[in-house]
Order: structure tokens, then C-alpha cells, then sequence
């Protein structure tokens, strides 16, 4: 098997073998036809199980203030990656692409969580995938 | 050319076998050590299991076809399966705009769905010899195909059913249990267990919505079978250094892959090394599967604690999708208008 054939056969057995799926539904509690981008600053994180939740201010095009909810994944698996509940403090600019919660409130689901930086929450120190722990010279 | 494609085959295979061989003698995470382990004792004698365990694996739960029957994984295999798992970013095969893109949730980061296969082995699923779950009975896909017919009767783990009720949702996204063998078997994330021991009983404590199992195995029976639990009812043993719960009693409330109050499970658990316990379940219901079948899953030491989970506290997803039912229905109603 070439190189190629070996790495595409890797990602199959992968995805094959891959445990998906969350706690819960999120294509139930999701609209995948609603597709939103938001920008806003971080007001606080609700660090619980099932899900963590980010209440984020988000500034309209009028210049208004929109609060929105966005789910997150199990704070423990954070816990064990060296974050905590004051990791992302109030304040902290992100930009979350997620779908619309279907009951029509300002909740959305936190797909891709990336700081303004540009740094995907919490994926690329030293592009390894690793969190920022504070071991990464260029996190200091 | 028919014979260029047999010679061919004869040096895949004889290069493919004595790797599986070398690997699985040279003790690598999954396969039988070179020598035998000793289990430690605990103060009062019994086999001591205590510690606290991951199962989290990229091996696949059954056989993927692509490895044409093969029972291991080469080592070159081995070594870009992990060398993906670990560069994963959650993006893989994603689509925007689509019910699977919406399920697959977030990103890589907040997944922990391990980045090594723990045993070399092509299939948790270690019997049939074919790695795959038996076919069901025809009693049970009958079963199945009646089971929106039987109210309050819903699978663990079993996403996407009806949205009239909590009720119609899955006692995993209802916080109450992803049932047995469920609860033992790896997930996307919190896949940790403590065991801790005290003479005549074993306590498994499972992260994943929390709860504990308490194994008596002072040699006492089953309780009536009028009592029905969703996590059945356990006694315990001891077979030499292996602990082997039996468990019966289920609820009908519950369904594993079609099986529920008719479920029986045969669990043993002994320790393979210092850091690693092998997990194995017999899974056994003639009314559901045509045969008994054995999943062998490997529990690593993590040297980390448990955290809590407390699961109905921030429960909002259950809130989220009742009422984004209700409001299809409402703008359903309205467009009918």
C-alpha cells in the first residue's frame, strides 16, 4: 500500500471506529438551516455537566446589545486539558460559528470557538492541537 | 496474471501475519503479556483492581470491512491511525449546512475520544470470531420495527426519537444512565472509572452522568426477578484473580442494540499489568441476538481523578430541544393557515 493509499485507509478505520455523538441530540436542539456567525465578548461561562455554556454580548449592526448562549462541550474534559471556569474571563473577545437554536431563542451551539487572535478555541499552540497550558514559549 | 495476484497475496499476507505475531508478543498495550502478571492483594486478601481507569480507544467497537477479517492491525497501521486521531481538528467530512454537521456539535477540542488504539486488536468486539455483533432474531427486528408503537420505551444513547415528551428521549440525554453494558463501553468523552474495594464488595464509579455500581461478592443471589433496575441487578465473584459479575433483571425501559429486560451479562474483569485491566462482557439475550457475543475493552490507568457529573443540574439541551419542537410546530401550523 503507497503512502497515500495507507493515511486515506487510516482515516477510514477512524471514522469507522469513531464514538460520535454528544450527550444529547444537537440536530434536535439545533437548526442546521440557521447558520450563525456572532462576534461578542465573553459575560460569563456557566461550568456545568452536561455542557458548559458561554453567555456572550453581541453587538448588532444598530449598535445594540444581543445576549446569546453558547453550548459547549463537558467542562471535565477542559479541566483535564489545564483550563478552568477563569480561562476565558469576562471581557474575552471570540467569534463563534455555530447553528441556531430551533426554539427560536439567542442560544446557538459553539461548533468552532476561535479567539480574535485567530486561534480556534483552544486548538493550535504550536500547532500540535494542544491547549495552551503555559509550557509553549510563545504562549508566554 | 491470476498467478501474479496469488503471489501477491501470499507475500501481503506473510509480511502482514508475522507483524501481528511480533507485535502482540513484544507486550504492546492490548496484548497478552510476556509473562504472567501477579495481581497485588489488597490488606484482606481478595485480587486488587483499585485505581482509576480510561477506556477511551480508536479501535473500532466492530470490524471495519477495509481490514478484510483480519483479527490485528499492522504496526504501520497502528502508527497512522494515531498519527490522524492526534492530528484531527473535528473538521473531517464536516459539511456546513447539514443535520450531520449539527450533530457532530464542536470542534476536536472539546472531545476526548483518545488518540491511541489501547489493544491491537481490528475489534473491541472479540467474539463471533468475525468481530461483528450477531444478527438480530427475527422476534426482535419485528420488535423494532413495533417499538414507536410502545410509549415510554426508548433506547440509551439512541438520539433523534420522538419530541412530545422527555419521556421519548434516551435515558442518556435524559441524565439517567447509557444503561449496561452502555455505561462500561467508551464514549466521545468522559470515558473514566474509579474502582475502589472493601472486603465482600467491589464499587465501580463511572464519570459519564455519574453513579456508582456496587458488586456484593460475599456469595449472596440474585434478588427477586420481580424487581427490575435500569442497571439490572449484580452479583459478584471472585475466579481466582478475575472478578466476574453476573447481571440480570432489567427494566424494560432500557434498550441495548434491541435488548432489554431479557439482557444477561457475564463481566469479568481481571488485571493484565500494573497500569491496564482487561474488561470483557458476554452479552447474551435469545429473544434479541441469534447468538452470545463478547466485547473485550482495555482499561488504562490515568493516574488523574474523577470529576463530577452533575448532569440534570445544567440540563438546558432537554429544555432546547422540547421547545424547538414546539416551535416547528407552531410555524408548521401557521404555514398550513
Amino acid at each position: 500500500m503507497n503512502r497515500r493509499g495507507l493515511i486515506m485507509s487510516a482515516l477510514l478505520l477512524l471514522v469507522s471506529g469513531a464514538a460520535l455523538g454528544a450527550h444529547h441530540s444537537f440536530a434536535a436542539e439545533f437548526d442546521a438551516n440557521q447558520p450563525v456567525t456572532l462576534r461578542g465578548t465573553v459575560v460569563r461561562v456557566e461550568w456545568i455537566n452536561p455542557h458548559t455554556w458561554i453567555h456572550l454580548d453581541v453587538k448588532k449592526p444598530d449598535g445594540s446589545t444581543e445576549r446569546w448562549m453558547i453550548e459547549g462541550g463537558t467542562p471535565n474534559t477542559l479541566l483535564r486539558r489545564g483550563l478552568t471556569k477563569t480561562s476565558l474571563p469576562e471581557g474575552t473577545e471570540l467569534v463563534v460559528d455555530g447553528y441556531k437554536a430551533k426554539n427560536g431563542s439567542n442560544r446557538a451551539n459553539g461548533r468552532d470557538l476561535t479567539l480574535t487572535d485567530g486561534r480556534k478555541m483552544f486548538m493550535g499552540s504550536s500547532g500540535t492541537g494542544a491547549p495552551r497550558d503555559g509550557k509553549d514559549a510563545s504562549e508566554k | 496474471m491470476r498467478d501474479t495476484n496469488f503471489v501477491l497475496i501470499v507475500a501481503v499476507v506473510s509480511v502482514l501475519l508475522p507483524t501481528a505475531v511480533v507485535i502482540a508478543q513484544n507486550g504492546s498495550p492490548g496484548a497478552p503479556p510476556a509473562k504472567p502478571y501477579t495481581t497485588p492483594k489488597t490488606p484482606w486478601g481478595e485480587p486488587d483492581l483499585q485505581g482509576t481507569f480510561s477506556n477511551r480507544t480508536i479501535t473500532p467497537f466492530e470490524r471495519p470491512a477495509n481490514v478484510n477479517g483480519r483479527e490485528y492491525f499492522t504496526a504501520e497501521e497502528v502508527a497512522a491511525m494515531e498519527k490522524a486521531a492526534a492530528g484531527r481538528g473535528g473538521d473531517e467530512g464536516r459539511n456546513r449546512g447539514t443535520r450531520g454537521d449539527v450533530e457532530r456539535a464542536y470542534n476536536d477540542f472539546w472531545w476526548d475520544r483518545g488518540t491511541k488504539v489501547t489493544t491491537l486488536r481490528t475489534s473491541l468486539v472479540v467474539d463471533p470470531p468475525d468481530g461483528r455483533v450477531p444478527a438480530l432474531t427475527e422476534e426482535a427486528r419485528k420488535r423494532a420495527a413495533d417499538e414507536g408503537k410502545r410509549p415510554a420505551f426508548r433506547g440509551a444513547g439512541a438520539n433523534g426519537r420522538g419530541t412530545d415528551s422527555w419521556l421519548d428521549r434516551s435515558t442518556f440525554e435524559r441524565c439517567i444512565t447509557r444503561g449496561l453494558p452502555g455505561a462500561m463501553s467508551p464514549t466521545a468523552y468522559n470515558n473514566n472509572y474509579r474502582i475502589t474495594q472493601s472486603p465482600g464488595y467491589v464499587a465501580i464509579q463511572i464519570e459519564m452522568l455519574g453513579g456508582t455500581r456496587v458488586i456484593p461478592t460475599d456469595g449472596r443471589q440474585h434478588v427477586s426477578s420481580s424487581i427490575r433496575q435500569w442497571l439490572g441487578h449484580s452479583t459478584g465473584r471472585w475466579d481466582g484473580d478475575t472478578l466476574v459479575i453476573e447481571t440480570t433483571h432489567f427494566t424494560d425501559k432500557i434498550l441495548y442494540r434491541g435488548a432489554a429486560e431479557n439482557l444477561q451479562l457475564v463481566e469479568r474483569i481481571k488485571r493484565v499489568g500494573p497500569d491496564e485491566l482487561e474488561y470483557r462482557v458476554t452479552i447474551n439475550d435469545p429473544t434479541t441476538f441469534t447468538r452470545p457475543w463478547t466485547l473485550a475493552i482495555p482499561y488504562v490507568n490515568t493516574g488523574e481523578d474523577l470529576f463530577e457529573y452533575a448532569c440534570h443540574e445544567g440540563n438546558y439541551g432537554m429544555e432546547g430541544i422540547l421547545s424547538g419542537a414546539r416551535e416547528e410546530e407552531r410555524k408548521a401550523a401557521e404555514t398550513k393557515k
